[in-house]
């Protein structure tokens, strides 16, 4: 079963949400669990280690 | 307004072509040209164009630091690397062979005939050479592909540490002979630096002396099957083939992920070529960054490229791309990014990013059909991007290589390839020099 995360503003559950990421002028999207209410995103430590961190050493210079 | 009053616009060294007594020299504009010029007591005045048009040399040096008073005197003969060298080794050259399969009007390592290095030699050389984890490591000749122990080295070579492995080739042997291809890969070479200048034949008939596009093109299908980067290196030469620049990049593009890159190296006249250079046989680096946005209708041009901060700015420029499935072609590299590389981290940042844009990726997975054409465009799916961006990755980066009438002693100690021999480390410039220049 899916795990159910809730907003700690809001106490509402994040539902999956199209993201858009600016980084070095280029902006990416991805979907990512998101408060109805008050529009944090929740980024996991994984999304942050992983896929994130690769893109970024992907559009960064030397 | 055309400016027409000569202007001193900085003061480096250089050396005499003829005597190569190490001399005084100026950065001086003509016009909208750039000279180094130099006067020797013994041979007289020489200059050089080394900028041409309209793109400003000041700004694309912006942020380099001048040559102070502390050069050495003896340079470039006091080679290996000195107290007064700025930049640490990023890739190391050595050569395997002098031994040649062509014998083509320019080379820079004059190959030919002659006796084979000792394997065992070889390999005293590369252990020394090898730091464990980290070495890029060009093998180079002559022709490295006439030794028939060449996957030896390469094993060698990688058993002992070095982190990349890149074989300099014109790749007549690997379109040849694919069982060769395939010793290579099983023994870790991770790409190959294919002499590729341009996409008809009669420009290989003027350099190389024979038609070698087929050749080419089957290397490139004998690297593809055993998942060998090649990255195409083009020698420019006014008159020949730098009308061919934007189709050398289509070509490029048109076989990633097998084809890296194209690296291109404006002539330099040093090692063998037919005659001393006049101005109009030379071809600058602003002039490849203004054809190059002609020729690939902007594709690649002056707001995605960058100059070098590894090496000195006028030693050359690089810019990265994903080529994307759908024929979005994405400009990574902003030449007013921060980040660039300076101090002693420098060569280490610079080959971890060559190193890993021309090595092909060993998961991929082909998913499309290529497309049939390129246009500048953005990434928009984060994980469409990355998984492309690992796969389809595209360099398009230069080398101006220096000799004996350009050669700035700046830009020498700036130098980041280096040639082993005889236990030492020397820029390549000052390895290959030549002197000879006519009075």
């Amino acid at each position: 079963m899916e795990r159910k995360i809730i907003c700690a503003l809001c106490g509402k559950s994040l539902e999956m949400t199209e993201t858009f990421f600016d980084y070095y002028g280029h902006h990416l999207h991805k979907d990512l669990p998101c408060c109805p209410s008050c529009g944090q995103v929740y980024v996991s430590k994984e999304l942050a280690e992983g896929k994130m961190r690769n893109t970024e050493a992907e559009l960064e210079d030397k | 307004m055309k400016e027409t009053k000569d202007i001193i616009i900085g003061h480096t060294r250089s050396i005499c072509p003829v005597c190569g007594r190490q001399l005084p020299a100026q950065r001086v504009r003509h016009g909208e040209d750039i000279f180094l010029e130099k006067s020797c007591p013994e041979h007289g005045d020489f200059s050089t164009v080394i900028w041409r048009g309209r793109l400003s040399i000041s700004s694309w040096m912006c942020g380099n630091e001048p040559l102070g008073d502390d050069y050495n005197p003896n340079c470039p003969y006091d080679c290996g690397l000195c107290q007064h060298h700025l930049t640490d080794t990023c890739c190391v050259l050595y050569e395997v062979t002098r031994r040649c399969n062509l014998h083509c009007s320019f080379c820079f390592a004059e190959g030919g005939a002659g006796d084979d290095i000792p394997l065992a030699k070889i390999k005293e050389d590369i252990l020394a050479l090898t730091r464990p984890g980290k070495t890029f490591l060009q093998l180079s000749g002559g022709e490295p592909t006439v030794r028939d122990d060449l996957p030896e080295i390469v094993a060698y070579a990688k058993n002992v540490g070095c982190k990349y492995l890149q074989l300099n080739s014109n790749g007549i042997r690997l379109a040849e002979d694919e069982a060769y291809v395939a010793a290579l890969a099983e023994a870790g070479l991770s790409f190959v630096f294919m002499q590729f200048d341009g996409t008809r034949d009669d420009i290989y008939r003027k350099l190389r002396g024979k038609p070698l596009l087929e050749l080419k093109k089957q290397a490139i299908a004998n690297c593809a099957k055993y998942r060998i980067g090649v990255t195409l290196v083009p020698t420019l030469v006014p008159r020949v083939n730098t009308d061919d620049i934007g189709n050398i990049v289509r070509f490029g593009i048109s076989q990633v992920p097998a084809v890296r890159g194209v690296h291109f190296q404006p002539i330099s006249y040093f090692g063998r070529y037919p005659a001393p250079p006049a101005n109009e046989d030379r071809y600058t680096l602003a002039e490849l960054v203004a054809d190059l946005g002609r020729q690939t209708n902007g594709l690649v041009n002056i707001t995605n490229i960058a100059p070098s901060h590894c090496d000195h700015p006028l030693c050359g420029f690089h810019s990265s791309f994903i080529a994307m499935e759908d024929g979005r072609f994405i400009a990574l590299t902003k030449p007013d990014s921060e980040g660039c590389c300076c101090g002693v981290t420098t060569a280490e940042q610079n080959r971890e990013y060559i190193g890993r844009r021309w090595t092909r990726s060993q998961e991929e997975e082909v998913t499309a059909a290529p497309a049939a054409q390129y246009v500048a465009g953005e990434p928009d799916d984060l994980d469409d991007f990355l998984r492309q961006a690992k796969t389809r990755s595209f360099t398009v980066t230069a080398m101006a290589f220096q000799d004996a009438y350009n050669l700035d002693i700046e830009r020498i100690r700036r130098c980041s390839l280096h040639v082993y021999e005889d236990g030492k480390f020397m820029p390549f410039c000052a390895r290959y020099l030549t002197l000879g220049g006519t009075e």
